[in-house]
């Protein structure tokens, strides 16, 4: 089946065609959703909620054939902004890119490069106790009681270590924009 | 636990958990907060996702259809037409998102919306290939369709290891702690260098996903390939020319590779037969000398483990990098450091440094720059470096601050005294006759200001030697589009030139102003 038929059965309600639809185009969209919530039970849930959105505005609209994946993913964009707004009760301003869609779906692999360069290069300027905490607590994923058992500390030195470090982290990367 | 550090502390137990954070609206409550959950998040990025239990695609998909299958019906019961009862929320946003899409549609090639799939699969495929066995052929065709040369190799390959056999029975080793070529025409086993490895086929597996994924590309249809059904890939890295991938429909793995016309040959690599994950002999990467051949050892240097070493065997004090290398090698004459996409090579400089004919000139070190193909060579220290690969430029720069790439922009043609007028309509015939593997000194700035002083000095053609030898031309500048060649001795001083055609290495060079002498 070629994608035009692909879409059109989708479109329909074919559950075969949304299998093979859900197949060829989760993973990196579910990656692409991970990495901007990064937890896999937001991640799951919010990728359910894209198929479903797109898939149903399939059934009006002709979507875009051609990138279709950049597509979902902007689609996934608004979902997860939408989602963050509600939880947002205080009416803090997000931290949350202004969405150009195309831009948006389709440099966002390039963006992630550069971020992650731009995060080592700020990690490097760290302290190396610093680094430690920020590593073993989010990277390495130990808890708290681990953490301390590790660098020899008590786990309210270790929170307060952590809490300390990311401070230091966000102004350098404020520094670095 | 209402104070910052705990809440904070909280919020990545809650992410470890691979769980959603409740209450992150209440933890937000400040701009300060806000700020620090999204580092949490940012940090947690250089880690690999979590993903989804095993079947998560198919309970997807489940859930979808019946949720859409549900949202239908309440549609159809409440006299709704499809799709309408949404729109409160996805209308404006969706269409948005169209318009952003179609015109990014209509700015970029016209693609499969599954092509980044396919990359992304072959990728995974790739990964997950841990050794093969294979027949790998490559024909080589010149711009006339004619074929030029056809060769076959059987490849066995292992994580970084790998056997080849070519035609002839050599048999050439990499185990990644020694390399070495079994030759039984003369019954010799030679050692060779490890890095730089230009013995590679040319068709790496994993190179070619990693540049397939990193370069704008798109499915222009599907082919069978020695008997299987691949997608074609057309691959276009921004500023190169375009190539094509195959892509085997069934196992997501490269299967064939057509190269750019280049120096007016193009290859074709083709695997007529590929194990994916078989059993290898265990022997075919172990150092053993067939009973009856010698040795041959042309210096193949040696992996040592510190740069002391390197330093004692060399006898040289090598200029380093801040970052340490993957393996450094050293020789009698020179140490190589093995950055794993990029080497550097350095020797002690000797007599004078020339650069090759037709490469771009740069600055490094207060002196010039070489840029040639896939590399960089100065000199700096007493020292000749010379640096291959992708981090060619970044590392260079570490080495010497003051490096200046050759800038093809820049005007360096229109000084000329007398300018010379230049049949575009000529140049085109000829890049295409040099297209075609004929007449390649057109490709080299100093053998076309050779050939052009020596016809002011004798218009009637030249016969024999020529009057100004080739050694009175030298390089002066190059930058890749334009170029100016010094003459010592005769009427001309200086010659200019411009690649008028095309300003790549297979561009030819064109005489476009001289100052008399």
């Amino acid at each position: 089946m070629n994608t035009a038929d692909l879409l059109k059965k989708a479109r329909e309600g074919d559950r075969r065609a949304i299998a093979q639809i859900c197949s060829d185009t989760w993973e990196p969209l579910y990656r692409f959703i991970y990495f901007k919530v990064q937890n896999l039970e937001e991640a799951e849930d919010i990728t359910q909620e894209t198929y479903v959105k797109t898939l149903t505005y399939l059934q009006e609209q002709q979507a875009p054939l051609e990138n279709f994946l950049g597509f979902m993913k902007t689609v996934a964009l608004n979902v997860l902004r939408d989602r963050w707004r509600q939880k947002k009760r205080r009416g803090i301003q997000l931290n949350f890119e202004e969405i150009n869609p195309a831009e948006t779906a389709n440099q966002d692999h390039q963006k992630a490069v550069v971020q992650r360069l731009q995060l080592e290069n700020v990690l490097a300027k760290m302290s190396g106790d610093q680094r430690l905490v920020l590593d073993l607590r989010i990277i390495k994923g130990h808890s708290v009681a681990e953490t301390a058992k590790i660098v020899g500390k008590t786990e309210a030195a270790v929170r307060t270590a952590q809490y300390r470090a990311l401070q230091s982290l966000a102004q350098l990367l404020n520094g670095n924009d | 636990m209402h104070d910052p550090e705990n809440r904070l502390s909280d919020y990545i137990d809650t992410l470890n958990a691979e769980h959603e954070p409740e209450e992150r609206h209440g933890a937000a409550d400040t701009p300060e907060m806000e700020k620090l959950l999204a580092t949490v998040r940012l940090v947690r990025t250089l880690r690999e996702p979590a993903l989804p239990a095993h079947g998560y695609p198919e309970r997807l998909a489940k859930t979808v259809a019946d949720k859409i299958s549900k949202n239908k019906h309440m549609e159809q019961k409440q006299g709704m037409k499809p799709g309408k009862r949404r729109r409160s929320w996805i209308w404006p946003s969706v269409t948005a998102v169209v318009a952003g899409v179609l015109l990014f549609a209509a700015l970029s090639s016209w693609s499969d919306w599954f092509k980044d799939d396919m990359v992304y699969a072959m990728e995974k495929a790739v990964a997950q290939l841990t050794n093969y066995h294979g027949i790998l052929e490559m024909r080589s065709q010149n711009e006339a369709g004619e074929e030029w040369s056809v060769r076959q190799a059987e490849l066995w390959s292992e994580g970084d290891k790998y056997a080849m056999r070519q035609d002839d029975g050599t048999l050439t080793i990499n185990n990644n702690e020694q390399k070495w070529q079994i030759r039984p025409q003369s019954k010799e086993v030679a050692l060779l260098p490890l890095v730089p490895d230009l013995v590679k086929t040319g068709f790496d597996l994993r190179d070619e996903a990693q540049r397939a994924k990193q370069y704008p590309h798109t499915v222009v249809g599907s082919e069978e390939i020695a008997g299987r059904q691949a997608a074609k890939l057309k691959i276009s890295p921004p500023g190169g020319l375009e190539y094509y991938l195959w892509i085997d429909k069934e196992t997501n793995l490269p299967v064939q590779l057509q190269t750019a016309m280049q120096n007016a040959l193009q290859t074709t690599y083709t695997f007529s037969s590929f194990e994916p994950n078989t059993q290898l002999e265990p022997q075919i990467f172990a150092y053993q000398v067939p009973e009856g051949y010698k040795v041959v050892e042309k210096d193949p240097g040696q992996l040592v483990s510190t740069i002391e070493e390197a330093v004692a065997i060399s006898r040289l004090t090598p200029l380093l990098l801040p970052k340490a290398p993957a393996r450094i090698f050293a020789f009698l004459d020179r140490i190589v450091l093995d950055y794993g996409d990029t080497t550097i090579i350095e020797t002690a400089a000797q007599g004078s440094f020339e650069p090759v004919a037709g490469s771009a000139l740069g600055t490094a070190a207060g002196g010039p720059l070489e840029v040639w193909q896939d590399h960089l060579r100065w000199r700096q220290d007493g020292l000749e470096i010379q640096i291959e690969g992708v981090k060619r430029a970044e590392f260079a720069r570490q080495i010497a601050a003051d490096l200046t790439l050759p800038d093809s922009a820049q005007e360096i043609v229109n000084k000329a005294q007398v300018k010379v007028p230049v049949d575009l309509e000529i140049a085109k015939a000829d890049q295409q006759q040099v297209d075609r593997g004929s007449s390649p000194w057109q490709l080299d700035p100093l053998q076309v200001s050779l050939t052009f002083v020596n016809l002011k000095v004798t218009p009637e053609g030249i016969q024999g030697e020529p009057k100004i030898p080739f050694s009175s031309f030298k390089l002066g500048a190059n930058n890749g589009a334009q170029a100016v060649v010094e003459v010592a001795d005769g009427p001309i001083k200086q010659v200019y030139l411009e690649r008028l055609i095309r300003q790549d290495e297979t561009g030819i060079w064109s005489v476009v102003g001289y100052d008399p002498r």
